[in-house]
């Protein structure tokens, strides 16, 4: 567990800055604690993390966004409210996003060299949106540069990479069949630096401040999945943490929209949720400050936070059918079987003499 | 393609690649949909065993009933089933062997009465008992039948049309001797005659007595009747042998018999298989509709004790009665003798299990004319005799001659004091005019 | 493509065709043989053999009196996993809303807890029923290989459904991928082992009974 670089009287400290804002230490340790909470991390931990966040020095993030619809920056970083949430972004230093910095042009891709060269080593890169591969990239590019380009050479200097929504953890909607640009996400072109995936299609505004509130706080990336997503937001499913739960065990499902069962608020598992397989935070903290999300309002999960949700077949689909075949490949395979009995049938008819006195 | 039976073996079998060949294409030669269907849909829950008095009383799974007819499924699979190409091309079924045939005979003649109990306990309706049949006709074709059975009693069969190999002459003349023994009028190679009545050797042989029984009835009854001669040998042997080609020249020549005189019912004896055979596929070896019903004697008498025809004399007695498998559940004919011994006011205490799903005598389809069989035939004989003892009767009554026989040698032969008749003399005997 | 996203596609589009094909081929080149015309006056007319291989059909459901102390177990460990297994399809919610989607038909699904139930009978019969097959003599005798893979890919399905539906036991993608792909592997064999039994033993019971009604013997 590393500490912040300088010690606490340093102006450019989280701290200082906060206080400076008349945010005190008190409030300081309540939004640690609720972090360690939504983090998962012991209560114990929640000092330690408060200490840490007021040492730490201001942590340069590169964002750049490729082949995306820029839904996860909306979501992520404009919000109807300044909250500490928002603090934190003031303390980290976005030092190149396309959407919302002033810069344009010239100007921005000097911004850009500029930051990379002054935190060599040490910058956090933020990717939102996938990477075209095909005909060597030219579906996505930035001031005349091939995303690919710019990711191979920009992610060789960065700390670590965190991959901001679906797209850009596992290619997303544009890598939906056929896959025109060959899109892929980074962790397909990018293998020796530390990778978090937050997926989602946006991805929950809380998981990114929470990883980004543990990297300042102990200058590493929490716990990962297999999928490198953190456990402690993409550990659960869907299923198991949904309020309408209790309704699939008693197999109360909802059998079209607005009926019944529907507006009983049953379980929406016939109608194609995709929770029991979709891994992400939706169902515990929720959208818009713990509003609603997208069952509690009566439409079932489509999995936007898994790879090739888009492939996965019909979002009306329940997870216990599949893809049917149709009426006229199921024809085709009938009469291929006919066929070939037919053969045989006819084969073996000359072996047969139903009367003795049946001559050839 | 004509299929030309080896001359069977005598003595040791060990068949030769010709005859395997040859036995295949005997087995082929029977397969339609029925039977592809039958060999097709065993899923091996060994039911069937328990349903055949050989397993059930050696506990040798061998004598499974389905199994007896491995090497018939394994040709049908080879060459003829839905997947023949692949299961030859891969070696997935392997071709069937003369060791394999060698081994079978035993499982395909000497312990299988044909009685059908497997077919009816069969959760797939797998017919067994016809597999078997059919089975036969390719162990023919390749010499493989047991040579006292075939040997002896076909061949003089195939030369003359007789078992005990007896020209027409001597057919007349037993006939008329009989007549004259029993003091009936006998009826011999009439030219009209509305009634048939056929002739079963073992009757000429050891049962004289059922062949006046059937005259004395018909007398009785007044009907145009006649034996014919030339249609006689109801008792097929072909047919248990598996010479189908034997089996239906005997057939042809008692429809044409029946045909010659003018015939409008013939009438089978007291016997087993020689009903199923005539009443069920006679009309096929004639290959359209007959000009004359068939019956067996026993519902030639039940009818004739329904309509007044018939008139007898109550007989009181107590009695059990065995079902024999060909007559009751194989022919459907289980109920008329029961009219019968009701109509003779016979105290009739049923055994366990009769009807049909009544046992087998151990006898039936040609087991009793092997020698070698006769220590198994002895142990399925022994349900019988349990079934029989259990009832407390002092006798049994039968329809089939070839029961008859079983059960009077067996009841010899392990001492039982039981009475065992027929139910055709028991009618003859009890006529009143 | 995810496991899962396999079995639901093209895993799925494929064992159906497969099933379709090789029921069809099996089926037809049976039909197909050189028939034997039936010329024997038949006892009893077309309407009463109909209904006698309609009643075969039942009937051998339960067997006759005289065979039932030798089978008695072999038809109740059987009725058990057939009923048992007719219940688990039939009243599981998942595989109603299957087959609504294929063919529209729906009816109301069994509780849950009574699924769970009836699938850990189901599995107890078919251990039950393997051991069986594995010491009685006959079976021995009698049993094949496609008689152990065809109750391994009976099995799998009723396996990996109690344990999806217990959701316990590993994650809920994996084991719904598994479920499907073991029923689909079942599908794909079972026109070409015993498992076509499955229709095969209406033909066969029917035409048993339409053929021995005929003759007014036994059925």
């Amino acid at each position: 567990m590393q500490n912040a670089d300088d010690n606490e009287n340093d102006d450019n400290t989280l701290g200082a800055m906060l206080a400076a804002r008349g945010i005190g230490r008190r409030s300081l340790l309540k939004f640690a604690i609720a972090m360690a909470s939504s983090l998962a991390l012991p209560p114990g931990v929640a000092p330690l993390m408060a200490a840490n966040l007021a040492k730490a020095k201001r942590r340069s993030v590169i964002w750049l966004s490729f082949q995306e619809c820029t839904g996860c920056t909306e979501t992520l970083l404009r919000s109807s409210s300044p909250t500490i949430e928002q603090l934190i972004f003031d303390f980290i230093s976005l030092d190149y996003q396309e959407t919302l910095m002033a810069a344009a042009g010239a100007a921005a891709e000097k911004t850009l060299r500029d930051a990379i060269a002054a935190n060599k080593g040490e910058y956090l890169l933020a990717i939102d949106g996938s990477i075209p591969t095909k005909d060597s990239g030219v579906y996505s590019l930035t001031g005349g540069r091939s995303n690919l380009d710019m990711l191979k050479e920009i992610a060789a200097d960065a700390k670590a990479i965190l991959a901001i929504g679906t797209c850009a953890a596992y290619g997303g909607i544009p890598k939906a069949f056929p896959n025109p640009t060959g899109a892929v996400g980074v962790e397909d072109l990018v293998s020796n630096k530390p990778i978090i995936n937050i997926p989602g299609c946006p991805p929950v505004p809380e998981v990114l401040s929470g990883v980004l509130a543990y990297f300042i706080s102990f200058g590493k990336l929490p716990d990962l999945d297999e999928r490198k997503r953190p456990l402690a937001y993409f550990g659960a499913t869907i299923h198991d943490q949904c309020y309408r739960r209790a309704f699939y065990d008693q197999g109360k499902f909802a059998h079209s929209f607005d009926d019944e069962g529907a507006r009983q608020g049953w379980c929406l598992f016939e109608l194609g949720c995709k929770g029991p397989t979709t891994h992400n935070a939706c169902a515990s903290l929720k959208w818009n400050n713990g509003t609603s999300f997208p069952i509690q309002s009566g439409h079932g999960c489509i999995g936007c936070s898994e790879p090739d949700f888009w492939d996965a077949g019909s979002f009306y689909t329940s997870l216990a059918g599949g893809s049917a075949t149709g009426w006229r490949n199921a024809g085709v395979a009938a009469a291929v079987g006919i066929a070939a009995g037919a053969a045989a049938a006819l084969a073996a008819r000359n072996k047969s003499r139903p009367d003795p006195e049946d001559k050839p | 393609m004509n299929i030309v039976p080896i001359p069977p073996a005598t003595g040791a079998i060990h068949p030769n690649e010709e005859q395997v060949a040859l036995a295949m294409r005997g087995f082929l030669a029977d397969i339609g949909p029925s039977s592809a269907l039958a060999l097709d849909s065993c899923i091996h829950c060994g039911r069937c065993a328990e349903a055949c008095q050989f397993y059930v009383q050696t506990g040798d799974p061998r004598y499974t009933p389905i199994h007896k007819i491995a090497p018939f499924k394994q040709a049908y699979e080879r060459e003829m089933g839905p997947f023949a190409f692949v299961y030859k091309l891969f070696g997935l079924t392997p071709k069937v062997s003369a060791g394999e045939l060698m081994q079978w005979q035993e499982l395909l003649y000497d312990s299988c009465n044909m009685c059908g109990r497997c077919s009816l306990i069969c959760p797939m309706g797998i017919d067994i008992a016809d597999l078997v049949e059919q089975a036969r006709h390719g162990m023919y074709v390749g010499g493989m039948t047991p040579p006292d059975f075939l040997g002896v009693l076909a061949e003089k069969e195939k030369a003359t049309g007789s078992p005990f190999g007896m020209t027409t002459q001597q057919l007349q003349d037993a006939l008329h001797d009989i007549g004259a023994k029993y003091d009936v009028v006998m009826h011999v190679d009439e030219a009209e005659a509305e009634i048939v009545p056929t002739i079963s050797s073992i009757d000429l042989k050891t049962y004289p007595s059922s062949m006046a029984a059937i005259a004395k009835i018909l007398n009785h009854m007044g009907a145009s009747w006649s034996f014919r001669t030339d249609g006689f040998d109801a008792d097929n042997v072909a047919l248990t042998a598996g010479d189908r080609e034997g089996q239906r020249k005997i057939t042809l020549s008692i429809v044409e018999a029946a045909i010659a005189c003018g015939a409008k019912t013939l009438v089978m004896p007291e016997c087993g298989h020689s009903f199923t055979e005539m009443r069920w596929e006679a009309a096929n070896a004639y290959g359209r509709d007959l000009p004359f019903r068939i019956v067996q004697i026993t519902e030639l008498l039940a009818e004739g004790l329904a309509d007044g025809k018939i008139r007898v004399n109550k007989a009181p007695q107590n009695a059990t009665y065995h079902d024999a498998c060909q007559l009751s559940r194989r022919g459907g004919a289980t109920a008329a003798p029961r009219v019968i011994l009701q109509s003779l006011g016979v105290e009739l205490h049923e055994m366990e299990d009769a009807g049909d799903s009544n046992w087998c005598c151990g006898g039936g389809g040609g087991v009793a004319l092997i020698k070698r069989a006769q220590p198994l035939r002895d142990k399925a004989f022994a349900i019988k005799k349990r079934q029989v003892e259990a009832t407390g009767a002092d006798k049994v009554f039968t329809s089939c001659s070839g029961c008859r026989q079983t059960l009077d040698h067996g009841g010899k032969a392990t001492g039982w004091n039981k009475e065992v008749a027929s139910l055709l003399e028991l009618v003859a005997d009890n006529l009143r005019d | 493509m995810t496991l899962l996203d396999f079995a639901r596609g093209p895993a799925f589009q494929a064992s159906v065709l497969i099933l379709i094909a090789g029921s069809a081929w099996r089926v037809v080149a049976m039909v197909l043989l050189r028939r034997k015309p039936q010329f024997a006056a038949p006892r009893h007319g077309l309407p009463a053999r109909v209904g006698g291989g309609a009643a075969t059909i039942l009937s051998r459901f339960a067997p006759r009196r005289a065979f039932w102390p030798r089978i008695a177990v072999s038809v109740v460990l059987s009725a058990t996993f057939h009923i048992g297994l007719a219940i688990i399809i039939f009243g599981g919610a998942p595989h109603i809303l299957l087959i609504r989607q294929l063919t529209g038909l729906t009816w109301p699904s069994l509780p849950k807890g009574v699924i769970v139930i009836v699938s850990g009978v189901t599995l107890a019969s078919m251990i039950a029923l393997l051991i069986r097959r594995l010491n009685h003599p006959v079976l021995r005798l009698l049993s094949t290989a496609d008689d152990y893979l065809s109750w391994l890919l009976v099995f799998l399905p009723v396996l990996t459904g109690i344990l999806l539906s217990g959701e316990t036991i590993g994650g809920y993608a994996t084991l719904l991928a598994l479920h499907i792909l073991s029923v689909e592997l079942m599908m794909i064999w079972l026109p070409f082992g015993k498992l076509m039994h499955a229709g095969l033993v209406f033909a066969g019971r029917g035409l048993m009974g339409m053929n021995f009604s005929r003759k007014g013997a036994a059925t």
